[in-house]
């Protein structure tokens, strides 16, 4: 009991400023929804009892996969933000790093265009973070890339939180 | 049109008089156009006919009422009040000979009851539904002047999570059955001239590509090569396929053999450019494209010249289609979170809205130009939709699962079963007024 309200009086502020700061930067762009995979920009050595739900329990090494972040994209877009630069920065240190690893970029929109057209913007936006990885240095033949459209939606709904999650570059790591 | 209907009767032998023919005529010129009031008796039939008889009756209602030319009147279920504004009578008799059923139909006019047409239909009991279908057909051929669209089908894309499966259905909703089991992402049917083969597009392994299946079975044949995007075809009369593909950088518009041999690229631009849609006459391609800022409706010629924007005043439009008479194009404008169905001229002018509420996409033309299926979100889960050019629904197609992307078939290969030959009626309805 005393252990755990310690913990939680430790773990607050840290929460709260987290949450925080996760508002501010959901405000400022809004097409950087939290993926549902956790986040690794910051590898805190995390001594907190609440591990991240998808984790696989005390697997000290993290795959390429787990080191690749999605690129998320604005309606009707497939213009890299500075998030998605910040994003794809980082993407392509990880890969520099594992020179084995190659990548399928899936190209992916929200539901509010048509089947035909999605598969387009997809297929751009799946281009637009191919582009930009290889101007970084990476190989053109590590990366390949494909549009799914509307086709295979990350999140159910039709608001825009669902739709912000599904206007998205996913990283596949081969 | 009149002297088609009175050849067709000729072809029968049959004794009729076709005096009312002009006054029950409707006119095809405009979309307001009236619905023909009917009375639908049920068909007569004696011994072992009578069951099959039975269940001859609703098929017959369900392809008249759903041609939106007729508002029909069961006699059986309404005898007491038949419309006083009903203008024709359609019945008949059903009889069973060794194996051969005799659907024998007739259209008399109303109330006088004088006969205008009889013709029969001989076929298996199997074939029932058909020669049903066949003589609902001939009441709008002898009706209105031209035939109806009962014998045609939808080919439509069964939606799932992570797959869909390339479906066909009768218009009438019987007989669905699923024409792939490709087990992945799958779009854009469209039915070649023969009515015999759908080509569309999907993912398999690490590309889309165009895929061409027939309805009798069979394997499915790749029809496009290279890229990594090939989507939405459009098949020519001639059967020449146009397609988005992105094997030259971004989605450009394309033109190749029926087996994707010797594409031509048609479009140059930084935008997307996709979703082709032939005229009739195989001359002009509508298509959509965002390269001046956001998707609209173009149209080009068949070489990728004179490109030019259709539509003005609208924000986003999409998925165009052209009316099989080529004088007008249906296309979906987009709404708050979803699309309307609309109809324009084919120089764009006269837009109106056709469909609303829910989100209604994929319009396509009935091969007679008078119906446009298409699919919506408006009964909860995506459904396949009927309507007329007023914008009533006529129909909503029952299939399983949620269904997406409908294509009208052309009119099938006639001949087989009725022994009406309706080959000189279907000329009628292939467009000449496309410039």
């Amino acid at each position: 009991m005393k252990l755990h309200s310690r913990i939680a009086l430790y773990c607050l502020p840290l929460l709260a400023a987290s949450l925080l700061s996760g508002c501010a930067k959901k405000k400022e762009v809004a097409e950087a929804a939290p993926p549902p995979a956790p986040e690794v920009t910051a590898p805190a050595p995390a001594p907190a009892p609440a591990p991240a739900p998808e984790a696989t329990p005390e697997q000290p090494a993290k795959t390429v996969q787990d080191q690749i972040a999605d690129v998320f994209y604005d309606y009707d877009s497939a213009e890299l933000s500075t998030a998605a630069q910040t994003t794809l920065d980082a993407n392509a240190k990880v890969l520099n790093d594992n020179a084995g690893a190659s990548v399928a970029i899936e190209g992916h929109c929200d539901e509010r265009g048509t089947v035909e057209y999605n598969l387009a913007l997809g297929d751009r936006r799946a281009q637009a973070a191919k582009d930009y990885l290889v101007r970084f240095g990476i190989a053109t033949g590590r990366v390949s890339t494909i549009s799914y459209g509307e086709e295979r939606p990350f999140a159910t709904g039709s608001d825009e939180s669902a739709w912000a999650q599904n206007r998205r570059a996913h990283f596949v790591v081969r | 049109m009149c002297a088609l209907a009175l050849f067709a009767l000729a072809l029968l032998g049959t004794p009729a008089r076709a005096p009312a023919q002009d006054e029950v005529r409707i006119d095809l010129s405009t979309d307001t156009q009236k619905r023909i009031g009917l009375v639908l008796e049920a068909l007569t039939a004696a011994g072992s006919a009578r069951s099959l008889a039975v269940s001859a009756d609703p098929i017959l209602a369900n392809d008249l009422s759903g041609s939106g030319l007729f508002d029909v009147a069961k006699a059986w279920e309404s005898a007491s009040a038949l419309p006083a504004d009903a203008q024709a009578v359609v019945g008949g008799k059903l009889t069973i000979t060794g194996g051969t059923v005799v659907l024998t139909g007739e259209i008399k006019d109303f109330p006088a009851r004088r006969l205008i047409a009889r013709s029969e239909y001989r076929g298996t009991t199997a074939e029932l539904r058909r020669l049903v279908h066949r003589f609902a057909d001939d009441v709008a051929l002898h009706l209105t002047g031209e035939a109806g669209v009962a014998q045609t089908r939808i080919a439509w894309v069964q939606k799932g999570a992570r797959a869909s499966e390339l479906w066909v259905v009768d218009v009438d909703g019987f007989g669905a059955r699923p024409l792939t089991a490709f087990k992945s992402p799958l779009t854009s049917p469209a039915w070649t001239p023969s009515a015999q083969e759908v080509v569309f597009a999907s993912l398999r392994g690490a590309a889309w590509n165009l895929y061409a299946v027939k309805l009798g079975g069979g394997a499915a044949r790749q029809a496009s090569h290279g890229g990594t995007l090939n989507i939405a075809p459009a098949v020519a009369p001639d059967g020449a396929i146009a397609f988005a593909s992105n094997k030259d950088g971004n989605s450009e518009i394309y033109i190749a053999g029926a087996d994707g041999s010797g594409a031509r690229r048609l479009t140059i631009s930084r935008g997307i450019d996709t979703s082709p849609a032939w005229s009739p006459s195989g001359q002009r391609i509508a298509f959509t494209s965002d390269r001046g800022g956001s998707a609209q409706v173009y149209v080009m010629d068949r070489e990728g010249g004179n490109a030019r924007r259709l539509l003005s005043g609208f924000s986003y439009s999409d998925s165009p289609d052209w009316s099989p008479k080529g004088d007008k194009l249906a296309f979906v404008v987009r709404t708050g979170g979803g699309f309307d169905v609309w109809i324009a001229n084919a120089d764009g002018s006269n837009p109106r809205a056709i469909a609303t509420g829910g989100s209604n996409e994929n319009p396509h033309w009935s091969p007679d130009g008078r119906l446009l299926v298409f699919s919506s979100t408006r009964g909860g889960a995506r459904g396949l939709y009927i309507t007329d050019l007023r914008g009533t629904i006529v129909r909503r197609i029952e299939v399983p699962g949620t269904a997406a992307n409908p294509a009208w078939s052309p009119r099938p290969p006639g001949g087989s079963v009725s022994g009406l030959n309706l080959d000189t009626n279907r000329s009628t309805t292939q467009g000449g007024k496309t410039r």
